[in-house]
């Protein structure tokens, strides 16, 4: 997945800002024979009423709203991108469990580990349904 | 009545990638029907076994959640946008 430094930038931001919570948002982009390129995200607030420092959720609203505007725009959605306060830039069993469960084959979730609010790093994965897995994806910021 | 679903992208394999398609159908019940005799495998990935819509899978008709209207019974009219969407969410606990 190719994204802009300032978009990553905006990712990075977004995550140290909501620390110690999770954060998360909507990655837009065209998808043109396979080459996804980021041109657009979208922080959404995460919907996680009970536990958003472990947890979190776009709500369908938000997306939908989202999605019409990119489509607005020739953009589609690409994937989302979530935080893990104090925790790896990797998918967790939670994240594999609900991506499992639904509609996300093909998906990229970029996750970002947080460290004490400051230190933000981020990782790309795309979710394999054959395999009911994250596979790692290639992330290229330019 | 022919309506345009928006279909998101894990689904297109079924739908031979078409990001959109449209479907003449009276109400959500039916459009999942039509939909599913067109592009075998879907109702599969939006329904369960009893035929209510799975608990990862909103539908919206024109930006209303149809939880929030009549379910399946959610009628459609021609010119109707329905969207499906998949429900969003983890975390790291």
């Amino acid at each position: 997945m190719r994204i802009p430094r300032a978009l990553m930038d905006v990712i990075l931001a977004h995550a140290r800002s909501g620390y110690p919570y999770e954060v998360c948002g909507v990655l837009l982009g065209r998808n043109g024979a396979g080459d996804r390129r980021v041109d657009r995200v979208v922080p959404v607030v995460n919907r996680e009423q009970d536990s958003p420092q472990v947890r979190y959720e776009i709500a369908p609203e938000d997306l939908v709203r989202v999605q019409r505007d990119g489509r607005d725009e020739g953009r589609e959605i690409l994937g989302y991108y979530h935080s893990h306060p104090d925790h790896p830039a990797r998918p967790s069993e939670t994240d594999r469990r609900i991506a499992a469960e639904g509609l996300s084959d093909g998906v990229v979730h970029v996750v970002v580990g947080v460290e004490g609010g400051k230190r933000a790093a981020p990782s790309a994965w795309v979710f394999r349904d054959r395999a009911a897995a994250f596979e790692p994806e290639p992330l290229d910021i330019e | 009545m022919a309506v345009k679903v928006q279909i998101p992208a894990p689904l297109r394999s079924l739908t031979g990638g078409q990001s959109e398609v449209e479907v003449d159908a009276s109400d959500v019940s039916g459009l999942i029907d039509r939909l599913d005799s067109r592009h075998r495998g879907l109702k599969e990935r939006l329904c369960d076994a009893d035929g209510n819509l799975r608990s990862y899978v909103r539908i919206f008709v024109n930006d209303e959640d149809v939880r929030f209207l009549k379910e399946k019974a959610t009628p459609l009219k021609t010119g109707d946008t329905v969207a499906i969407v998949p429900a969003i969410a983890g975390g790291r606990g």
